[in-house]
This record gives C-alpha cells, sequence and structure tokens, in this order.
C-alpha cells in the first residue's frame, strides 16, 4: 500500500496536526506552490546557518601553520590570557555602568512618583499619582522597546538562549555585534527603570559574550575600525572559546559567582572543553567579579571594602537562624516540587504567549505598543496593590529605601509598597532578610499570585531583559509565605525564619524556570555566600528540575525551539538508530570539480533556490556527467575571496606580479563575507577557470552511508561540523549532512518526530 | 556587715600584708572607686529615664564623666614600676576585666541610642536642632493637653475633632522638622553616622505621631477610590483591546515550508511509519 506519494507524507509528518489538506496539495505539486503554513514549534528555519568550528585545513593553513615556530605559539597563549583579563575587565565595567544608572534613575524615578504620591493622599486625587507612575512606566519602557524592536531585535529577551545556541553552533545573525552590545546595554537600563518585572542579570550574560567577541577579534566591523591585533583569533574556533569565557564573566559579574559562571558555560554553552580553557574562563570570571566589586566599592564610598561582588547581593546568610536541621530536608524537597510545578505552570504560559506573539504581534510598532502596555499595567497593577493593602508596618531606620505611607498611620509604612515599589533586586533582598513579621501572609499571597502573571507576560516582550530576577522574586514570596505558614502551623517552634525559607523558595522557582542545575547551584551557593547551603540548594534543584521536566521543558530549550533553531543536543534521540545515513542527508550534492569553470561557480553561489555553504570537490573529469571521487571540500566564503581577488589560471599565467592568496586574507573578511552579488565578475571572466585544490580542504570528514544516525550525530556533535560529506565505497559523493538535518529528529511525545525545513 | 568585712580587708592589704602579693596602688584604687561610682550613676540615670525616653537630654553628663574616668584608668601609670601601672592592673589582669566590659556596656548602649547624633559636638550638651525638636514637642503636648482638658471622657474614640483642628500647625511643623532632621542626617550619614536618630528624639515623635493618627485619629487621608478604579480598570482594559485587535486585524504571519532534496528509501520509512501507527 506503500504509494511514493504516501512515503512523502510521511516524511513530512512533524506537522501532521492542522494542515493535512495541504499536505495532499503540496505531495501533488511539491515545486509549484510554496507551501505555507503558521507558525509552529516543529519548524527549522532556513536563517540561521552553522558555524565554521572545524579548521580548514588547506595548504595555506598547512604552511603558516608550519612557519609559527614554538615561540610564536606561546606568544599566541599569552595573549589568549591577556584577552581574557580585558574580557574580565570590561565585562565587569558594563555590569558597573548598568548598575549606577539604574540605581541612579530609578532612585530618581521612584522618589518623583512617592512625593506625588505624598502629596495627593492628603489632598486626594491619587488617581493622578497613578496616571504619572504608569505613564512613566510607559515612556521609559517605549524608548526601551524602540530601539530593541526597530533597530537590533536579537538584543530583545535575556539572550541566554541565544548565546546557548552560539556556543552550540549556530550562528545567529548579529548576536555578536557592538551594535547589539550598545542596545542590549541601553534597553536593559530602561527596562528595568521602567519598572517591568525583569532583571539585570541575564542581558549580562549576553553582554559578556558580545564583549569578548569583539576583544578576541581586534576589530569591530560596527565601527569600521581594525586595531591589527589579534589577527591569529580570526576565526570561529578561537571565538566560540572567548565568547565562552565572556559568558561565564557575565554571570560571574551578575551574580558575583565566578565559579558559578564557569559552569554556567560549561552546563549551558560549551560543547568542547580542556582544562586550560577551563582555567582562562576561570580566570576571565574572576577579574570580571573583582573589577566590579572595586569599582562598586569605590562609587559606594568605601573603597577596598570590596563588598558587593555582583549586581545581585543577596546579603549576609551566616547567622545563627539561617542555619538549618536536617528535619528540614524534607520540607526543602517538597518546596522543589512546588516550585517545579509552578515553574512548569509558568513556561506552559509563556509557550503560549510566545506562540501568539511570534503569530501576531510580529511588526515592531505592536511589539512596541504590547510592551507599554505591559510597563503601564504593571504600574496599575502595582498600585491596585499598595492601595488595597491594608498591611502597615512601623517604619525602622532607613531599611526601606522609599517608604510609601499612604493610608497608614504617621510613622509607618504600606509593606506592599516595598514589594512593588521598588527594583526587583531590592525586594529580593528584603524578601530574604526583612525579619519575621514585616510581611503578613495576605500581603505575600497577593504579590507572589500577580507577580507571577506579570513576570510571564513580560517575558518574550521585544525590551532586552533577563527572567533571573523575577523567577527569584516570586520564589522568595511565596519561600517566605510558606515558612511563615510553618511556623503558624508548629506554633512557633524552631522553624522561625522565613528567610531561610525565601531562598529556598527562590531557588526552586528559578530551578523549575530555567531547569539549569549544576551551574545554578553554584551560583546560588556563592551568591549567598554559604557553603553549608549547597546541600538543601541542590536537592531543592534537582527536585523541581525532575518535577517541572515532567510537564514541560525549560524556559530557554523552549524558546530555542519556537525560534526554530537547529540546536544539537548532547545525544540524538534514543530510538534512532534504525535510521542511516542514506536516509538522514541531502541528495543530490552540488558538487565542483577541482579546476571549475568560473561561470559555473558563480550561477551555483548566485543560485537563490539552492543557498549552500559548503561544496564538495570532485576530481575534474570534464567529459563524464557522472559525480567522481571526492577530492575535498570548499566553502562559498573561500569561494567569494576567490572570486574577489580573481584568482584564475588564467590570470596567474598573464600577470607574474600578482601577488599570492594568503591565509590573511580570508581572515581579513571574516565574519562578514561579501554576499556574491556586489561580486563582479565579467563575461570574459566567467570563461576562466579556477583552480581549487590549493585553497580546499583536501581531508574532509566522511561517512559511508550505511552510518547509523546516532554514529553520525556523534561525529558532527563532537567535532564541530558544519558539513558531513557522505561517501559510496568507491568514495564518490552521494550526500552531505548538515546541522539542520541531524536536528529536525527528535523526541517528542510520540516518539520520533521530524521537523520540517521554513523560511522565515 | 558585709561592706565591713570588705573595709576590713581592705585595710589589711593597705597595711602592706604579705609583701609579695600584688596589691592595687592607693592612686589606682581611687580611681576604681570613681569609676564604680560612676557607672552605678550612670546606670541609675539610664534606668529612671528609660520610659519615655530621655536618656541623651539627661545622662550625657555621667556619660561623660566616665568615659573620663576610664580614660584615666587606661592612661594613669602607678608610681612604682612601669609594670604596675594602674591600667595593667585593674584593666588586664583577669580573666573576668569587669572594668572593660562595663565600659564597653555603656559604650555600645550609647552608640545603639545613637546620641551622639542629638548632643553637639564636644556633646555637651544638647545641639540646636535638638532643642528646636524638643521645644516643638513639648509645645505639640501642651496643645493637645490644653484642648483636651475640658472634656471628661478621655476614651471616647471620636471627637477629636477639637485636637485635630486647634493642634494642627504644631503638629505639622513638629512632623516636617523631624522629616527635614531625618533627611539631613541621611545625608550625612554617607560620611560615617549611622542612619538613626538620636533615640529621645525618635521616641518623641513616634509617641505624638500615635497620639495623633491613632489615639486621636487626626490624619484621616482622602480616599478616592473611584477615580482609582476608573483609571486602573482603563489601563487593565488597553491589553485586551490590544490582544483581541492584533489577533483579529493583523495577518498572521506564515511560513513557507521547504522540501527538502532527500532520497526517500522504503526501509526508513517504514521503520518511521512503525513507529507512529
Amino acid at each position: 500500500q506503500l504509494t511514493p506519494s504516501s512515503f512523502l507524507r510521511i516524511g513530512q509528518l512533524s506537522n501532521v496536526d492542522l494542515n493535512e489538506d495541504i499536505h495532499e496539495l503540496e505531495t501533488e505539486l511539491p515545486r509549484q506552490r510554496p507551501n505555507e503554513i503558521p507558525h509552529n514549534e516543529k519548524l527549522l528555519s532556513l536563517k540561521y546557518e552553522s558555524l565554521d568550528y572545524d579548521n580548514s585545513e588547506n595548504q595555506l593553513f598547512l604552511e603558516e601553520e608550519r612557519r609559527i615556530n614554538h615561540a610564536a605559539f606561546r606568544t599566541v597563549e599569552i595573549k589568549r590570557w591577556v584577552i581574557c583579563a580585558m574580557i574580565g575587565i570590561l565585562t565587569g565595567l558594563v555590569a558597573c555602568f548598568i548598575d549606577i544608572v539604574v540605581e541612579n534613575l530609578a532612585g530618581l524615578k521612584y522618589r518623583v512618583v512617592k512625593d506625588n504620591i505624598d502629596k495627593f493622599t492628603a489632598k486626594g486625587g491619587l488617581s493622578f499619582s497613578l496616571l504619572l507612575w504608569a505613564t512613566l512606566n510607559a515612556s521609559v519602557v517605549m524608548v526601551g522597546s524602540v530601539i530593541v524592536a526597530f533597530i537590533e531585535p536579537v538584543a530583545a529577551g535575556s539572550g541566554i538562549p541565544q548565546i546557548k545556541c552560539y556556543l552550540n553552533g549556530v550562528k545567529i545573525p548579529h548576536v555578536v555585534r557592538l551594535k547589539t552590545l550598545v542596545i542590549k546595554v541601553c534597553g536593559v537600563i530602561l527596562s528595568v527603570v521602567g519598572g517591568l518585572a525583569v532583571g539585570k542579570e541575564g542581558p549580562m550574560i549576553h553582554s559578556g559574550a558580545v564583549i569578548a567577541a569583539g576583544i578576541s577579534q581586534g576589530r569591530s566591523t560596527s565601527l569600521k575600525r581594525d586595531f591589527k591585533i589579534f589577527e591569529y583569533f580570526r576565526r570561529d574556533t578561537e571565538k566560540r572559546d572567548f565568547v565562552s569565557a565572556g559568558a561565564a564573566a557575565g554571570v560571574s559579574a551578575a551574580f558575583g559567582a565566578p565559579v558559578g559562571g564557569v559552569l554556567f558555560s560549561l552546563e549551558e554553552g560549551a560543547s568542547f572543553w580542556n582544562q586550560f580553557l577551563t582555567w582562562r574562563i576561570f580566570f576571565a570570571s574572576m577579574i570580571s567579579t573583582f573589577t566590579l566589586n572595586s569599582v562598586l566599592s569605590v562609587y559606594h564610598g568605601n573603597a577596598w571594602d570590596l563588598s558587593s561582588p555582583g549586581l545581585i547581593n543577596f546579603g549576609r546568610f551566616d547567622s545563627e537562624k539561617m542555619g538549618y536541621t536536617i528535619q528540614e530536608i524534607p520540607i526543602f524537597i517538597f518546596m522543589g516540587v512546588v516550585g517545579g510545578i509552578l515553574g512548569a505552570l509558568f513556561n506552559a504560559l509563556n509557550y503560549w504567549l510566545t506562540m501568539f506573539r511570534i503569530r501576531y504581534i510580529h511588526r515592531p510598532c505592536l511589539q512596541v505598543v504590547e510592551a507599554m502596555l505591559v510597563a503601564a499595567v504593571t504600574a496599575t497593577v502595582g498600585f491596585v496593590m499598595i492601595y488595597c493593602s491594608r498591611d502597615c508596618q512601623p517604619i525602622q531606620g532607613s531599611s526601606v529605601a522609599y517608604p510609601l505611607q499612604l493610608f497608614c498611620a504617621d510613622g509607618e509604612y504600606n509593606s506592599m509598597a516595598t514589594a512593588f515599589f521598588n527594583t526587583p533586586e531590592k525586594s529580593v533582598v528584603n524578601l530574604f532578610h526583612d525579619p519575621p513579621g514585616s510581611y503578613n501572609p495576605m500581603t505575600l499571597g497577593m504579590f507572589t499570585l500577580m507577580y507571577f502573571f506579570l513576570a510571564c507576560w513580560t517575558y518574550g516582550l521585544t525590551v532586552s531583559a533577563g527572567v533571573f530576577i523575577p523567577s527569584l522574586l516570586i520564589g522568595a514570596a511565596w519561600g517566605r509565605l510558606f515558612g511563615i505558614s510553618l511556623s503558624y502551623l508548629t506554633k512557633g517552634s524552631i522553624w522561625a525564619d522565613p528567610g531561610k525559607y525565601a531562598l529556598m523558595g527562590a531557588a526552586a522557582q528559578l530551578g523549575g524556570i530555567v531547569r539549569m542545575t549544576l551551574s545554578l547551584t553554584v551560583i546560588m551557593m556563592e551568591a549567598t555566600g554559604n557553603v553549608t547551603y549547597g546541600f538543601p540548594i541542590m536537592l531543592v534543584l534537582m527536585t523541581a528540575k525532575i518535577v517541572g521536566d515532567y510537564f514541560v521543558e525549560g524556559l530557554y530549550d523552549m524558546h530555542i525551539q519556537l525560534q526554530s533553531v537547529p540546536f544539537l543536543h548532547w545525544e540524538a534521540p534514543v530510538t534512532s538508530h534504525s535510521l542511516t545515513a542514506r536516509e538522514v542527508m541531502s541528495t543530490p550534492v552540488t558538487c565542483l570539480r577541482r579546476i571549475e569553470r568560473v561561470g559555473t561557480v558563480v550561477d551555483i553561489l548566485s543560485d537563490t533556490s539552492s543557498n549552500h555553504n559548503g561544496f564538495p570537490v570532485v576530481e575534474s573529469n570534464p567529459d563524464t556527467t557522472q559525480v567522481a571521487g571526492l577530492r575535498g571540500l570548499i566553502l562559498r566564503s573561500q569561494l567569494i575571496v576567490l572570486l574577489k581577488h580573481k584568482v584564475f589560471v588564467e590570470r596567474a599565467n598573464l600577470s607574474l606580479v600578482q601577488r599570492r592568496l594568503k591565509l590573511k586574507d580570508f581572515r581579513d573578511a571574516y565574519p562578514r563575507f561579501p554576499p556574491i552579488q556586489s561580486i563582479h565578475v565579467s563575461q570574459d571572466e566567467r570563461k576562466c577557470m579556477i583552480d581549487l585544490s590549493e585553497f580546499m580542504n583536501p581531508s574532509p570528514y566522511t561517512v559511508p552511508q550505511e552510518a547509523s544516525l546516532p554514529r553520525v550525530f556523534k561525529l558532527f556533535r563532537a567535532l564541530g561540523l558544519r558539513h558531513l560529506v557522505v561517501v559510496d565505497n568507491r568514495n564518490e559523493v552521494v550526500g552531505m549532512v548538515t546541522r539542520k538535518d541531524l536536528a529536525r529528529y527528535r523526541l517528542g511525545k510520540e516518539g520520533l518526530e521530524e521537523l520540517s525545513l521554513a523560511q522565515t | 556587715a558585709l561592706e565591713a568585712a570588705e573595709e576590713l580587708a581592705e585595710e589589711l592589704w593597705g597595711a602592706g600584708l604579705p609583701g609579695d602579693l600584688p596589691e592595687l596602688e592607693p592612686e589606682c584604687r581611687s580611681l576604681l572607686a570613681a569609676f564604680a561610682k560612676g557607672s552605678a550613676a550612670l546606670t541609675d540615670c539610664l534606668g529612671r529615664r528609660a520610659r519615655p525616653v530621655r536618656l541623651c537630654q539627661g545622662c550625657h553628663g555621667h556619660y561623660r564623666r566616665l568615659l573620663a574616668q576610664y580614660g584615666s584608668i587606661a592612661r594613669a601609670v602607678g608610681n612604682s614600676s612601669e609594670s604596675h601601672n594602674c591600667a595593667k592592673s585593674i584593666l588586664t589582669s583577669d580573666r573576668l576585666q569587669i572594668v572593660v566590659t562595663i565600659s564597653e556596656f555603656f559604650n555600645e548602649t550609647w552608640e545603639a541610642a545613637n546620641c551622639a547624633n542629638c548632643l553637639k559636638n564636644n556633646s555637651e550638651g544638647l545641639s540646636n536642632s535638638t532643642e528646636e525638636f524638643l521645644d516643638l514637642f513639648n509645645k505639640s503636648l501642651t496643645c493637645f493637653e490644653h484642648n483636651l482638658q475640658g472634656r471628661t471622657d478621655y476614651l471616647s474614640p471620636n471627637n477629636y475633632t477639637e485636637v485635630c483642628k486647634n493642634c494642627n500647625e504644631t503638629y505639622t511643623k513638629l512632623n516636617d522638622l523631624y522629616n527635614d532632621l531625618q533627611r539631613m542626617n541621611r545625608q550625612g550619614g554617607e560620611s560615617g553616622h549611622s542612619a538613626h536618630l538620636c533615640i529621645d528624639v525618635e521616641d518623641a515623635m513616634n509617641i505624638t505621631r500615635k497620639l495623633w493618627s491613632r489615639t486621636f485619629n487626626c490624619s484621616v487621608p482622602c480616599s478616592d477610590t473611584v477615580p482609582v478604579i476608573a483609571v486602573s480598570s482603563f489601563i487593565l482594559f488597553l491589553p485586551i483591546v490590544f490582544y483581541l485587535s492584533s489577533f483579529l486585524h493583523s495577518k498572521q504571519k506564515k511560513r513557507i515550508l521547504i522540501l527538502p532534496k532527500r532520497i526517500q528509501s522504503n526501509a526508513s520509512l517504514v521503520n518511521i511509519q512503525e513507529k507512529y501507527s
């Protein structure tokens, strides 16, 4: 019963659900009519390309490597350390800048609104204060959103998914550019000042990565400046190592957690590790937190004190009552379960929202309007909660930054306002450290509920902002509530301090949302400065991850999937052994001959329907149409450089003075190679021949057709390949495996699923 | 009887009974006695002025004297040899070191009360701003009393309107002054001082505020619930409109599927199909 058309349909099984009729059509007329479907999670976008982590080992490369002697390699090694130090310092400085600007601008905003509220509380007309607050928020967020939406959309969100993809080997356009960094930094300042339910910690990781990518190249294409240094590092392999160092430095600056940063790079990003790289990354992280620490301590007026290692500081957790006993472990584990469930709920809600946003809110102006609305609603919700709250607490010294009296008696402040009328970082620390009794359970319950929905709604807006702090805040609020109710239940026995439960709740909630394990444990441990918390935090995060994974996947993975990124996980899907390279590969392959006519090359490169990046080079056999034996592999970027420099056989014979092409010419063009349209090739030149043997990679990785998918996957993932040629037993090219061919197999709910390719 | 025994012992020591026993020089003993008297007086003062808090106003003289006495012990050098100076024999020759402990206790209490904040820089007498504040405070208390005098039913919850009306001016002044003091203190606070005002001022303000807004119920803020509800429901309504309109009017983004170039071999498809069926 297996007709060819049914085969084709089975090949497309991924989007089984809605579009049965379109499928019918498509199978009959496969090429005539482009098949349009609504965006869904089971797509792979053509927009994303792979990075070349594998060096093209052509003759030029070998010559250069041979020329470098032992001493020169030592210099390269020293340069690597210098770059890492610079990454650390600059990341720390950027973090300082963000912190100081946010502190001042947010302080200004809250003072203005507070004065206004105080004025109108006495005279009446609080609705004006509400309007003022909402307008201020909305206008600040509007600026933040406009720069992201119109100038650099890739700066939206926390940037962690993007960096994860980059380190996985996917080239996200614009992700490590200077422009992105500027927009990211300004955007995050504006969105935090705008009072959104966001944090500035996640974007630090992206910022660190951009800084690393920029410094290691010794030039900025955005500024059109080339400092003529670090030219050796101008390739994807080297850049990747520095980017992972930058990400680690970012984490380290954000949380004051250098070890956590290194582990974050290891857990979330790294595909390729060795101990020298780890040591260098650790160096960069330490430098970064130290820079932040010393600059901030000078700024706060107590130089050499070094008491603020991160953007967020959880405060000291070393007092007597913050200790825990063995009886509390089961309670912590239970909190982990709660965190997992709430995290899964958060992710599921955010999934639907993101899907809606991708499908309907894709125009920049709509995105800006949405962000403004969220900002206004956040202010309104905060105001209404404060307005309705009757929870008054006496002012104790200056522990509260902006005490709002509102309807409280003189000398008291509204305790809902400490949670809502403050930057989220400060609220988190208040929840951890305010003495027992500072919040009543009703306040905490309402706050958790409201903030949960606000944070969920906010994540995925077109503003640059992170999800770490809101998650911590939600978790700290319900954790504190949990602690208070525990001491009610036990009639105030040993478990007195709710701050400890707030910390565990925060860990559980964050673990439930982002599903990080090792690195998050260490980050939390370092941020609290208390190693003995390691054990309960680990248990909480484990439970949260197990429970959460039962429902939906982590927030970052979810967003990567929704962006249709061809992301390769650690292993091939478990049930994929039955597939072989033959079924996985794309075929037929566009091959080039070793000595090829320029016209053919130009035509192949200009063909928009097959936008290939790697071309197997086969033996020149002009008379046969048959595919001949594989000789090497050449990349689009290399061909473009060759065409640009007109390295043609005929010209080489004509002009004696012609300079030989060096590896430097390829590096100078990296990473933005000009498109083929910008290269002019005249009719005469089209008839010339081009000799690829010197430039192609003569030893590309190949697999036989019978290799199983997991085997191909392992080779591809472990070596960071971009193209893997499939050959038959006569070494003739039969197919090509690329990232998208492998990434389209995914383990879904009903077993192995296949994703389809789509133009986005 | 106990005192008599003590005196006897002192006399015996003074007579220089066994020469090899370490003894306290007479100068040192008088210093110690003075310190003991001073600390007793300070304790007495602090205890008496605990409620309502008048520590800094009343006890700063005692405290200053005690500090001086402690200082003279710490500095004093006995007339015999270097090794027998008073500081050593009083302060550090036993495990308990009670003099140090006592002095530390007073210092800590003084710090916690933040008395330095409402004293003059040389800590002689109250600072001008504090004097002003206390004047105003007394004035408002007098005002409260004055306006409540004619009334018999002190405890009835309502009907304090007269107090509220007549004392509003003084109270507002007091409150403003307090806020000013606090703000000044916070600005100066970055140069090492803590952010609290001294306990006398804080307590006085607390008492007044409690009387004003709890007992007399004078500060009734205007609550304008209706406009707030109107404005907030308007703002909360906007996103619904936005999402609905973008759902209805915005063109849904479509993705164009690309057919991969691939061999469709029978075996694999059978495999996949088996998995699905």
